[in-house]
């Protein structure tokens, strides 16, 4: 590209720009971004979806654009990762590259990573856990005996292969009790308690698998009997769970709410989910900016806790002249709440948990 | 070393502390003593991302900018605070004690500040 070519497509870039600026809608960031794509400066474009998600979070092209920038990264990820491996190769580097190939779903790039990983790290249990969860996931979506005894047959590898290995086990014992073998699979979970005694979520699983009838421990006839019903013998333990109704559901969370917002120093309060709000508090309508800030500012927070790797973020206080803007997070639901210098961030913090937990253990979906 | 990056291994040196950094607005490392599991560019690019995402919605917001930034993760927590034209970036384990480590870093910032106006 010579410079003037060059100097055209900067001048329509700072263009588009403007004009996402001054007329935000769905289609001014989708134009800019696209041609942030068409530039394969996907980092950018990425951005430029976010920002749009936070203004339109129903938009479809701005989804499609989002999903575009990440599996372009996804690529430029996979080039770079693929250069280092064969400058120098670690089972780290190894483990990056194949859950991008499982992302960008290319089984065939997949299969030569786990490959070359086990020939070159043959005491590492990484690539058979890897291999088995790519094949776990054709397995839930297409109920194919032959991708769950592949799947079956990697993870039991990488049980094998180290004995502590709680993710390999876990997912392991979750689909053989799917399968109906819920007598071995209480075996693997059971072993699972060794290392994580005190996780009440493997407690609940454990409660959940142990009340459900056993079909038996030949696991091919089981999955040749789940290929021929197309469907899966016994339900995961959130699907098994009693939902409260929807509108009990929400007076809770109201409830919840009016208790926070009562709170000495809260100003406003919001419970989102997706792209609905509870509010309370002096707020004026959907489009207060406190809103979008706790939109925002949960994205960025979840972003950085994950390429920083330290986990999912779940709290983050904001402070400036505004007083504090404290926001409560997990998954999809958040909670946040603004308010004056001088209250009790603690106990807000701890009611805006209580609130995202029990709309989970609720199973609410539509707030 | 400087009087700066000895103010931040002095921070790093706290228990619980597992990073420390001064990063300026445009994302490029002015200090650090961080754990080596994190990468200096990698904390910079991210707090510059993460500092400016948030004072641009609050700008946007009417909301004016962001002082302090307190987060909790998981498995890491990490203590954000703007100086004049810099972010002092604070990595946490998740077991530390944010209200007792609070006071150590705000000192540590207030003599940051101090020290880069002169500077």
């Amino acid at each position: 590209m010579h410079l003037i070519q060059r100097m055209k497509i900067w001048k329509e870039l700072r263009r588009l720009e403007q004009r996402a600026r001054e007329e935000p809608s769905p289609t001014t960031f989708v134009d800019l971004g696209q041609v942030y794509i068409n530039l394969e400066m996907n980092d950018k474009a990425q951005r430029v979806a976010e920002d749009g998600l936070a203004l339109f979070p129903k938009s479809v092209e701005l989804r499609k654009l989002l999903d575009c920038a990440r599996r372009g990264l996804r690529k430029q990820r996979a080039v770079e990762l693929r250069t280092k491996l064969t400058r120098s190769p670690n089972p780290k580097l190894y483990r990056e590259l194949a859950q991008l190939q499982i992302d960008l779903g290319d089984m065939t790039a997949l299969h030569a990573t786990c490959q070359e990983w086990s020939v070159r790290f043959p005491d590492d249990a990484g690539a058979w856990l890897v291999l088995g969860q790519a094949r776990l996931l054709n397995f839930y979506r297409d109920l194919a005996a032959r991708e769950g005894q592949e799947a079956v047959r990697c993870l039991e590898r990488a049980v094998q292969m180290d004995g502590e290995d709680v993710q390999a086990r876990r997912l392991l014992g979750e689909v053989l009790y799917r399968i109906g073998a819920v007598s071995t699979a209480l075996d693997h979970l059971q072993a699972l308690q060794v290392h994580e005694e005190q996780d009440p979520e493997l407690q609940a699983l454990l409660r959940h698998v142990s009340s459900l009838p056993d079909h038996g421990s030949d696991v091919d006839s089981l999955l040749d009997e789940v290929e021929e019903h197309g469907c899966l013998a016994h339900p995961s333990m959130t699907a098994a769970q009693p939902r409260a109704s929807q509108d009990e559901s929400l007076g809770r969370i109201r409830d919840s709410l009016a208790q926070v917002a009562e709170i000495p120093g809260v100003r406003k309060a919001a419970y989102i989910k997706g792209s609905r709000a509870l509010v309370k508090g002096a707020i004026r309508d959907g489009k207060d900016p406190f809103l979008r800030v706790v939109r925002v500012v949960a994205k960025a927070t979840h972003r950085f806790a994950r390429r920083m790797d330290i986990g999912s973020a779940s709290k983050s206080v904001v402070d400036g002249s505004f007083g504090h803007i404290c926001i409560c997070v997990y998954g999809e639901v958040l909670a946040g709440v603004q308010c004056d210098n001088g209250t009790d961030l603690e106990l807000v913090l701890a009611e805006l948990q209580e609130i995202v937990a029990g709309s989970l253990y609720s199973g609410t979906h539509d707030a | 070393m400087s009087k700066i990056q000895e103010m931040v291994a002095e921070l790093r040196s706290t228990p619980g502390i597992k990073g420390a950094a001064l990063i300026t607005s445009d994302g490029l490392v002015a200090a650090e003593s961080l754990d080596e599991r994190y990468r200096s560019e990698v904390v910079a690019g991210l707090t510059s991302y993460l500092l400016m995402t948030t004072n641009r919605s609050l700008r946007e917001g009417g909301l004016g900018q962001c002082t302090q930034f307190v987060l909790h993760a998981t498995h890491g927590k990490a203590v954000f605070t703007t100086l004049d034209d810099s972010y002092l970036v604070v990595l946490f384990d998740q077991f530390a004690d944010l209200t007792a480590a609070r006071r150590e870093v705000q000192g540590i910032a207030g003599r940051l500040r101090r020290a880069t106006r002169l500077a």
